[in-house]
């Protein structure tokens, strides 16, 4: 129940001294640990089984699609009656998809993104022995495995998983009897997100707490490194709209099982006319993307972060425009509430409101397209370190710009029209969500690895990964802006029924050949993770010679990270490659005393002793520069 | 939440009634997604519950800032150090809360006894017993928290654990309370 320490204080207190001598036992230590560190670790494994997992759900429903005729009997060996005579079933492939959405928004860029880099970076970044509170953070880890096993269980019942989509719009996820899917399935569904929902709110609360309570000495906000501005303003765009999600889901969860009306209303299935009266599926719509768009930036927001860190890293330069990086995200923060009905254009909505929420989606493209010119400029003319971490956080920006263009166009209620639910959709979202916000948590993976396990993953592994997934990816998602374009709808099960659709099968065939490709691409990943774990380099406690705290800290990774005082921070994140400093990074914790050579007269903010301090020296040292 | 021996470790309750703050945030957008649901669908729909809401819910809210009352007046008490009064206070909050609950349920079968069912073609009112209800669920854990400075006070407590679990449980039924008479002026002025 306790926090922040100082050493010796208290010593007198017999009740918290004996806590001090704990002993930690392998339940403790790694099952159910209370340190940041760890559950950021669990949440990693964890994410990276279940996006695994997700992956080849994925490739099992584009065998279908590239292959609609074919059957494969292996299929049906560890299928079952899901793809009777190798080949698999309607219901089951809207399963499929339903599932790989679920599984990659919520558990792997939701929970494994933000989970693992916000409880890694944040204590260690703004200077904190730990959350603010370890024990809700433990309780965040478990309500999401228990999260993750209630999903996966469903796919061992008879009816199978819930079979919606990941949107799970009712009437179809409301009516049991409407799919095999809505029966069962659909209920451990919605299970599965309250816990869920309650592990984000546990997390988000704390990261929010801790980054405002618990920074060290010196360390005020503007001095904050842009992954924490990131992971700061995630949370709390997690915890504005989380509960809105319960809220809806609550109401579904009546209507599916006790048999009141909120979203239903003149259902007749078969020759049954359901008693359900006087409700609307729309307002399912309003809840859910009230938190279905905010949660967009959930997934992107971290990965942005990230990147931003480790392109000014790489790059060996200051990163261009920290703090119009910052109001960037709050605006796109701020902005991401107001913009939700832009998935409802097509709903019969008001042409006046669609144009209202028309606006705001495209204002949102203001403080993206800051942020994209921020990386490039940051990149321009730096002395470029292509670390695995750097490609993937490059890959990141050219999947942003590529996936946000179309946003425009989508943007646009008069084109979205036609445009929505076809292909065009999912090529959008793949790149500028899927692929951009994946590729920001590999490039974190890569950078911050030897942070968490003390050893290096190996590079020449991680630059076959980042080439084959890169290229892959955009074999995957860009031939499908032309399915789109095409009017190709999306969730179709094949595309053989529909003759202006039979010539895009062989499009099909490409995309899911570059899709397995992409995933085998993920073996050198996942070797190269475990190995490094055990039989990596062993890392220096400063591999990328970065500036923020997080690399003070002993390479031992001790509880409570800081033997002793934890450090005190005198400047901000990015003084790399300073002119007149001798080295091309000074770390945070570097007092502007020791570098008299590189101090600039906006370093001081106004503190005119130590201006004058400065000039003194100056006098004494550079005489040419105060004479000019 | 313990460290290695050197690193001792001192009581900070600001973050924790920060933690709890954020709580109260998060579970009032909650509660705004289900008014925000009823306020959409009787603008769409042309009609609200439609009902005359029963007294019994009057006398509950009446009942519950009368806790909120007996609740500050326990801190209050701990403040001028007076633990025993503090306890009186804490055990009548009890009571009261209990019999906020007791009344709720009274005012749930008033309304079934009327008609006015939970399982209803009118979403409206079938809103008025998903609100209450979590409400209530509110209020049990609320209880709980109740009975942790209770239990705080037949124990040797230091000072600012003692004034930590007590503010860690006014703020929330506070909170409660308030979120209560919301729901309630609401239910009455949507009719």
């Amino acid at each position: 129940m306790s926090t922040i320490s100082v050493h010796d204080t208290h010593h007198d207190n017999h009740d918290d001294h004996a806590h001090g001598h704990h002993h930690e036992t392998f339940l403790s230590k790694y099952v159910f640990s209370m340190d940041h560190k760890m559950i950021a670790k669990q949440f990693l494994i964890t994410g990276i089984i279940m996006a695994v997992i997700a992956m080849g759900l994925s490739i099992l429903f584009r065998i279908q699609l590239a292959w609609p005729d074919k059957t494969f009997p292996i299929l049906e060996s560890f299928l079952g009656h899901w793809a009777e005579g190798g080949r698999i079933k309607p219901d089951f492939y809207l399963s499929l998809v339903t599932i790989h959405g679920t599984i990659m928004v919520f558990f792997v860029l939701t929970a494994g993104l933000s989970g693992t880099f916000s409880n890694l970076l944040i204590p260690l970044q703004v200077g904190a022995r730990d959350m603010a509170s370890p024990f809700l953070n433990m309780l965040s880890y478990w309500f999401f495995f228990m999260a993750c096993v209630i999903m996966m269980s469903s796919f061992f019942i008879q009816t199978g998983p819930a079979s919606a989509g990941w949107t799970v719009y009712p009437p179809l996820s409301a009516v049991p009897k409407a799919i095999p899917g809505s029966e069962l399935g659909m209920t451990l569904w919605l299970i599965s997100m309250v816990l869920f929902v309650a592990s984000s709110l546990m997390g988000g609360i704390n990261y929010v707490t801790t980054i405002l309570n618990m920074r060290t000495k010196g360390m005020d906000l503007w001095k904050m490194p842009l992954t924490i501005w990131a992971f700061f303003l995630t949370a709390i765009l997690g915890i504005l709209s989380f509960p809105v999600l319960v809220a809806g889901v609550v109401l579904l969860v009546f209507d599916r099982s006790f048999g009141t009306s909120f979203y239903l209303s003149d259902i007749v299935l078969g020759t049954q006319i359901l008693p359900n009266q006087g409700g609307s599926p729309i307002l399912w719509q309003h809840l859910f993307w009230f938190l279905g768009h905010p949660e967009v930036y959930i997934v992107i927001m971290p990965a942005m972060g990230i990147s931003s860190e480790i392109i000014s890293v790489n790059s060996r330069k200051p990163i261009f425009g920290y703090h119009a990086m910052v109001y960037s995200l709050i605006g796109i923060t701020i902005l991401s509430f107001i913009v939700w009905g832009h998935h409802m254009f097509v709903t019969g909505m008001n042409p006046w409101l669609g144009g209202v929420f028309m606006i705001t989606t495209l204002i949102i493209a203001v403080p993206s397209a800051v942020k994209t010119f921020n990386w490039l400029a940051t990149l321009w003319r730096g002395n470029i370190r292509f670390t695995p971490a750097m490609l993937f956080a490059i890959g990141l920006v050219s999947f942003f710009i590529s996936g946000g263009l179309t946003g425009i166009w989508l943007g646009n209620a008069a084109l979205d029209i036609n445009l929505h639910d076809t292909y065009f959709v999912v090529a959008h979202f793949h790149l500028v969500m899927g692929s951009a916000a994946i590729f920001g948590m590999l490039a974190g993976v890569y950078h911050w690895f030897p942070r968490m396990f003390g050893r290096l993953m190996d590079k020449k592994l991680g630059y076959l990964h980042f080439w084959v997934t890169f290229i892959c990816a955009y074999l995957v998602f860009f031939p499908l802006h032309f399915l789109g374009l095409d009017g190709v709808p999306r969730r179709y099960y094949a595309f053989t029924e529909f003759e202006f659709m039979q010539k895009w099968l062989t499009v099909n065939v490409l995309v899911t050949w570059a899709a397995i490709i992409a995933a085998l691409a993920q073996v050198a990943f996942l070797f190269n993770f475990f190995y490094s774990i055990f039989r990596g380099k062993v890392s220096t406690q400063n591999p990328w010679e970065a500036n923020t705290l997080e690399w003070t800290a002993p390479v031992e990774r001790i509880h409570g990270n800081w033997p002793g005082e934890i450090p005190t921070v005198y400047r901000w994140p990015y003084d790399y490659s300073k002119p007149g400093s001798d080295v091309d990074f000074i770390q945070q914790t570097t007092p502007f005393s020791e570098t008299m050579s590189s101090n600039m007269p906006h370093d001081f903010e106004g503190n005119e002793e130590a201006e004058e301090i400065q000039k003194q020296w100056d006098a004494v040292n550079k005489p040419s520069q105060t004479a000019e | 939440m313990e460290f290695t021996a050197e690193q001792n470790v001192k009581f900070d309750a600001k973050p924790k009634k920060f933690i709890m703050w954020l709580f109260v945030v998060s579970s009032t957008i909650m509660f705004g997604g289900w008014t925000s649901y009823y306020i959409v669908f009787s603008a769409s729909k042309g009609k609200g519950h439609g009902l005359v809401l029963p007294d019994v819910f009057m006398y509950s809210s009446v009942v519950l800032v009368a806790s909120s009352i007996t609740l500050f007046l326990a801190t209050r008490a701990l403040k001028s150090n007076k633990i025993n009064m503090q306890r009186t206070w804490l055990w009548i909050t009890l009571g009261l809360g209990l019999a906020f609950a007791y009344l709720q349920f009274d005012a749930w079968s008033a309304l079934y006894q009327s008609g006015a069912a939970m399982i209803n073609n009118n979403a409206a009112i079938s809103m008025i017993y998903i609100v209450s209800g979590f409400h209530l669920l509110h209020i049990f854990a609320g209880l709980c928290i109740i009975v942790n400075s209770l239990i705080g006070t037949y124990k040797a407590l230091s000072t600012e654990k003692a004034v930590y679990r007590q503010e860690i449980a006014a703020i929330f039924w506070h909170f409660i309370d308030i979120l209560w008479i919301y729901l309630y002026v609401f239910l009455l002025l949507n009719s």
